[in-house]
C-alpha cells in the first residue's frame, strides 16, 4: 500500500469511518469500521468482498444515502477538501450526480418504472444546470450516444420495461455520467447480466473512464472483472479494510479469506472420474430425452387484438444421460429457461416429445427445480425444517416424527446445523437459503435436479461452496444435473457436457475442453466474453 | 383503439340489462306491490283497486312487464312512478343531479387534500407528523357520517352562519350571480362533511402507496443523483404509485350516487338517496329499478375511467412488456 499522500491529490477520502445501523429491537449491528480509504484523481480503486461485508453501505455513506435507521458514528469523508458530513442538504445535492454519481446495482430496480429514459436522464441534468429544453434534450441524446447507443432518439423514449437488461445498466450509466462527475461509484454494475453484456459493460466502463477521465470505485465480489480495470484494489470484510493493494500483490500474500475470494476455483474438486464414467456405462437409455421439442408463447398488447408469437423452443433435440451433469449456456433470452421449465414439466411443449426415464407421464416429481433466488422461492415465514418437511408433509408417506427426522437429516447432508432447524427461512443468509432449497429438493428423492441460474446470485466464494456440496451429492446418490446458466463460471469443474442456446435452438454441443476452440460464432462470443472477465476456473478445461 | 371501446360499451349495456332483469325479479320476489295497501283502505273498494292496477299494467305477467318497461327505457322514460303520477325518469335525473352537486365536489376535494397531505406524511414517516397523521385519521375513521353530519347542524345552529338545510333560500331568487351564490352557500356544509368522512382512507391509501415507492432502489438512485425533494416526491414517486390509487378512484365514482344517503337524509338536501329510499318502503318499483340501472351506470363509467387513466399514466400497461 503506498504512503498516506499530500491532502490536495486526494480527491475522496474516507477516514476512520464507522457506520451502525439500528435493528428493529433496538440493536445496534457494525456495518463499517474505522474505513480508510483514499482516491486519487483518474484512479480505479476496486473494493472487493463478499455479500454483507459493508461494500455497498461503503458506498452509500459517501453520498449520505443511508436508511434511516443507518448512522455514522465517527470519521470523516472528504470530497475534493470538502467534509460531505457537513454539508447542509442543498449542498450535499450538488455534490450527488454532479460531483460524486453512483451506479445502483440492478438496473432493473434503479430506474423509474413510469418514466422514459430522457426524462429520467433530463431530471438529473437539470437538478444541477440551468439548460433550456432544447439543450437539455441534445445533452441527453449525445450522452446516450455515448454509452453506445445508436438511436439515442428511440431509446430516449422508451420506459425501462422495454430495455433489454444491458440497455438498462448503459440508460443508467447515461444518468449517472450526465452531469460530468469526477468521481463514479458503480456497486455491483455487472450483477444479473449475462457473460457477454458483461464483458460489454465492463468496456463501456474503462472506455467512459478514459474519455471523461473519470476516477472510479468498482464495487464487486468478482475478483476477475478488476483485473483490467483497478488500479488498486480494497478487501473487506465484516466492515473492514482487511487488506489493500494491486491485484498483484495480493495475489501473493497468504491471508485465508482474501485467497477463497480472488481463487474460489481452489475451493472444488476436481470431478471425481467414477461418476463419469457412470454417466458413460448407463448411455445405453438415457434418462432424459427430447425429441423435437418446439414452444411459443402468444401475447397481445392492451387495447389491440393483435397477437405477437414468440417462439422460445424450436426443434430441441437433447438426451441426458442417468448420473451426467449437463450444463446449458446462453445469453438471456436464449430460451434456456423455457426448455427447464418444460423438463420440469411447468409447461407443455406445442410439439415435440419429452421422455423421462423412457416414460411420457407429466408427473415430473422425480425432477426438482431450484431456483436463482431461494429468497423468494421459498416461503419466509416457514421455519427451515418446515420448508424442507413440505414435499413429506404433502406426500404423507412418513409418519410426522419420521419426516421432522428425515428434514434434520437433509439439512445436515446440505451443510446446515440442524440446530437451526426453528429459525425462519428469513433470517437465513443467501448461501445458506440456497442450502435450504436445495435440502427440500433433495427431500423429494429425485433422481435429477435442475439448477436454473441457482448460482448466480451468490458471491463466487459461496456459488464454489454450494458447486462443492452439490458435486458432494451427485456421487452419494447418483444424482444427474441439467445446470442452466448465462455466465462460464467455474463450468469445467461441473460440467461433462455443454449445451449452447441462442434464439431458442441448440447451436453446439460439446465438453468444456472443446467449447474453447469452438469456432461457431455464439459459443465464441460467450468464451471471449468468459476470458475478458477472467472467469473463475476457466483454465482448467485446459 | 375504437373497437376497445365499442367493446367496452357493448358489455357495458349488456351488464345493464342483466342488473334490470335481476332487480325486476327481486322487486317481483318481495311481496306485495305499490297497491297492497290501499286493498286494505275501506275508503277504496277491491273492483277500484283492480282498475289501477290494471291501468298500470300490473294485472299481466312479469314477461310482459318487462318487455313494456324496455320500450319504455328505449324512450327514455324508464317506466312511470306510481305516486308521483310521472315517468321514472323525469323524477330521477333531476334529483341525481342535486346529489351529484353534493357528490362531485366532495369527491375531488378529498382527493385534492388527500393526495398532497399523504406524500407528506409517507415522506415524513417518523417523528410527530407522523404521530398527528396517524391520530387525525383514526379520529375521522372512527366518526360515522352521520355524527359528522349531526355535528355540522349543531355548528349551523350556534353559529347561524350557515343554513340548516334545504338547497336554496326562499329569498334567494335575482340574478345568476346571486342563485349561484346561494347554492354554494347550502353545498358548504353537506359537502365538508361528505370530505371529511371521506378523506381520511384515501389518504391512508396514498401514504401506504407512496411508502413502498419511497423504499424502493430506482427513488434512492434519484436521491443520489441530487434531485430536489420536491422532484423526487411528486414528478419520479407519486407517478409510481399511482397505480392502485386510479383503481381506488375509479370504485370510488361508483358511490357517487349512493354515498351521501345519510348526510341528505340528515342535512335535507333534495337528492336522490331520500327519493329513492321512500320509494323502496313504497314499493313504488319503476323508480327503484330506475336508480338501480343510474347506479350501475356510474359503475360501468367509474371502471372505464379508471381504466383510461391507468392506460393514460401506466406505461408498462399502455405498451406491454
Amino acid at each position: 500500500m503506498p504512503g498516506p499522500l499530500p491532502v490536495s491529490d486526494v480527491l475522496l477520502r474516507t477516514q476512520r469511518l464507522s457506520l451502525e445501523y439500528t435493528g428493529a429491537d433496538g440493536s445496534t449491528i457494525s456495518a463499517l469500521r474505522d474505513v480508510t480509504l483514499e482516491l486519487q484523481p483518474h484512479e480505479t480503486v476496486g473494493i472487493l468482498g463478499e455479500s454483507g461485508s459493508g461494500k455497498s453501505s461503503l458506498s452509500h455513506a459517501i453520498l449520505r444515502l443511508l436508511p434511516p435507521n443507518g448512522k455514522i458514528i465517527s470519521g470523516k469523508i472528504e470530497y475534493s477538501g470538502e467534509d460531505i458530513l457537513a454539508l447542509s442538504r442543498r449542498e450535499l445535492r450538488q455534490v450527488r450526480g454532479a460531483g460524486i454519481a453512483l451506479i445502483a446495482q440492478e438496473p432493473a430496480l434503479a430506474l423509474n418504472p413510469v418514466l422514459t429514459i430522457e426524462r429520467q436522464i433530463i431530471d438529473v441534468l437539470r437538478a444541477h444546470r440551468r439548460v433550456s429544453k432544447q439543450e437539455a434534450m441534445e445533452q441527453t441524446r449525445a450522452m446516450l450516444r455515448e454509452v453506445g447507443f445508436t438511436d439515442p432518439e428511440r431509446i430516449g423514449r422508451a420506459y425501462p420495461h422495454q430495455l433489454s437488461g444491458g440497455q438498462r445498466q448503459r440508460a443508467a450509466i447515461a444518468q449517472a455520467l450526465i452531469c460530468n462527475p469526477r468521481v463514479l461509484i458503480a456497486d455491483e454494475p455487472l450483477s444479473s447480466l449475462d457473460a457477454v453484456t458483461q464483458a460489454e459493460i465492463l468496456e463501456l466502463l474503462e472506455k467512459l473512464k478514459r474519455d471523461l477521465h473519470l476516477s472510479m470505485i468498482f464495487i464487486t465480489h468478482n475478483s476477475g472483472v478488476l483485473s483490467s480495470l483497478a488500479d488498486r484494489v480494497a478487501v473487506m470484510r465484516e466492515g473492514e479494510i482487511q487488506a489493500c493493494g494491486t491485484l498483484e500483490q495480493l495475489a501473493r500474500g497468504t491471508d485465508e479469506y482474501v485467497r477463497a475470494l480472488m481463487f474460489p476455483e481452489k475451493n472444488i474438486p476436481t470431478r471425481s472420474s467414477s461418476i463419469a464414467s457412470l454417466a458413460a456405462s448407463t448411455s445405453a437409455e438415457p434418462l432424459l430425452r427430447l425429441d423435437r421439442v418446439s414452444k411459443h408463447f402468444l401475447q397481445r398488447r392492451f387495447l389491440s387484438r393483435n397477437v405477437f408469437q414468440v417462439q422460445a423452443l424450436k426443434n430441441i433435440d437433447l438426451q441426458i444421460a442417468e448420473g451426467a451433469s449437463v450444463a446449458i449456456i446462453g445469453r438471456s433470452g436464449s430460451g434456456k429457461t423455457t426448455l427447464a421449465r418444460c423438463v420440469a414439466g411447468f409447461e407443455r411443449p406445442d410439439e415435440g416429445q419429452i421422455l423421462f426415464s423412457g416414460s411420457r407421464s407429466n408427473d415430473r416429481s422425480e425432477i426438482q427445480l431450484i431456483f436463482q433466488d431461494a429468497g423468494s422461492a421459498l416461503n419466509p415465514r416457514f421455519t427451515a425444517a418446515e420448508a424442507i418437511r413440505e414435499p413429506l408433509d404433502i406426500a404423507r408417506r412418513l409418519s410426522f416424527p419420521q419426516r421432522q427426522e428425515r428434514a434434520l437429516q437433509l439439512m445436515e447432508e446440505a451443510g446446515l446445523d440442524s440446530a437451526w432447524a426453528g429459525r425462519k427461512v428469513g433470517e437465513f443468509s443467501g448461501g445458506q437459503r440456497q442450502r435450504i432449497a436445495i435440502a427440500r429438493a433433495l427431500a423429494a428423492e429425485p433422481r435429477m435436479l435442475i439448477l436454473d441460474e441457482s448460482l448466480s446470485g451468490l458471491d463466487l466464494p459461496l456459488q464454489a461452496q454450494i458447486l462443492r456440496l452439490l458435486m458432494d451429492l451427485q456421487a452419494r446418490h447418483g444424482l444427474t444435473y441439467l445446470h442452466i446458466t448465462h455466465d462460464l463460471n467455474f463450468l469445467p469443474f461441473f460440467a461433462d457436457q455443454v449445451v449452447v442456446m441462442d434464439q431458442g435452438t441448440i447451436v453446439e454441443t460439446g465438453t468444456p475442453a472443446t467449447l474453447l476452440e469452438s469456432p461457431q460464432p455464439v459459443t465464441k462470443s460467450l468464451v471471449a466474453a468468459s476470458e475478458r472477465l477472467h472467469v473463475a476456473g476457466m483454465e482448467v478445461a485446459l | 383503439m375504437i373497437g376497445y371501446l365499442l367493446r367496452r360499451i357493448g358489455h357495458g349495456l349488456f351488464l345493464l340489462l342483466g342488473v334490470s332483469l335481476l332487480v325486476f325479479l327481486l322487486m317481483q320476489a318481495a311481496p306485495g306491490d305499490f297497491f297492497s295497501t290501499a286493498t286494505l283502505s275501506e275508503r277504496m273498494s277491491q273492483e277500484t283497486v283492480h282498475a289501477l292496477r290494471a291501468q298500470y299494467g300490473l294485472d299481466q305477467p312479469l314477461p310482459v312487464r318487462y318487455v313494456r318497461w324496455l320500450t319504455s327505457a328505449l324512450h327514455g322514460e324508464f317506466g312511470y312512478s306510481f305516486s308521483y303520477n310521472m315517468p321514472a325518469s323525469a323524477l330521477l335525473l333531476p334529483r341525481a343531479r342535486n346529489t351529484l352537486l353534493l357528490t362531485v365536489p366532495s369527491l375531488l376535494i378529498s382527493w385534492l387534500i388527500a393526495v398532497p397531505l399523504g406524500v407528506f406524511a409517507a415522506w415524513r414517516r417518523v417523528g410527530w407528523i407522523d404521530r398527528l397523521y396517524s391520530g387525525g385519521t383514526s379520529a375521522l375513521l372512527g366518526m360515522h357520517d352521520l355524527l359528522l353530519a349531526l355535528l355540522a347542524l349543531m355548528l349551523a345552529l350556534h353559529t347561524g352562519v350557515f343554513p340548516t338545510g334545504g338547497m336554496s333560500s326562499f329569498s334567494a331568487s335575482g340574478t345568476l350571480l346571486t342563485d349561484w351564490k346561494d347554492l354554494l352557500w347550502h353545498m358548504a356544509l353537506p359537502v365538508s362533511v361528505l370530505v371529511a368522512g371521506s378523506v381520511a382512507p384515501i389518504l391512508r391509501h396514498v401514504r401506504s402507496s407512496m411508502i413502498e415507492v419511497l423504499d424502493s432502489r430506482y427513488i434512492r438512485a434519484a436521491e443520489g443523483h441530487g434531485l430536489g425533494p420536491l422532484t423526487v416526491l411528486f414528478r419520479h414517486a407519486l407517478p409510481a404509485a399511482a397505480n392502485p390509487l386510479i383503481s381506488l378512484f375509479g370504485l370510488s365514482t361508483a358511490l357517487l350516487l349512493g354515498g351521501s344517503l345519510l348526510v341528505e337524509v340528515v342535512m335535507s338536501w333534495p337528492g336522490l338517496g331520500p327519493m329513492v329510499l321512500e320509494a323502496i318502503l313504497g314499493r313504488d318499483m319503476f323508480l327503484v329499478v330506475g336508480a338501480v340501472m343510474l347506479s350501475t351506470v356510474f359503475l360501468i363509467c367509474g371502471n372505464f375511467l379508471a381504466d383510461l387513466l391507468l392506460y393514460v399514466f401506466d406505461p408498462r400497461i399502455r405498451l406491454d412488456a
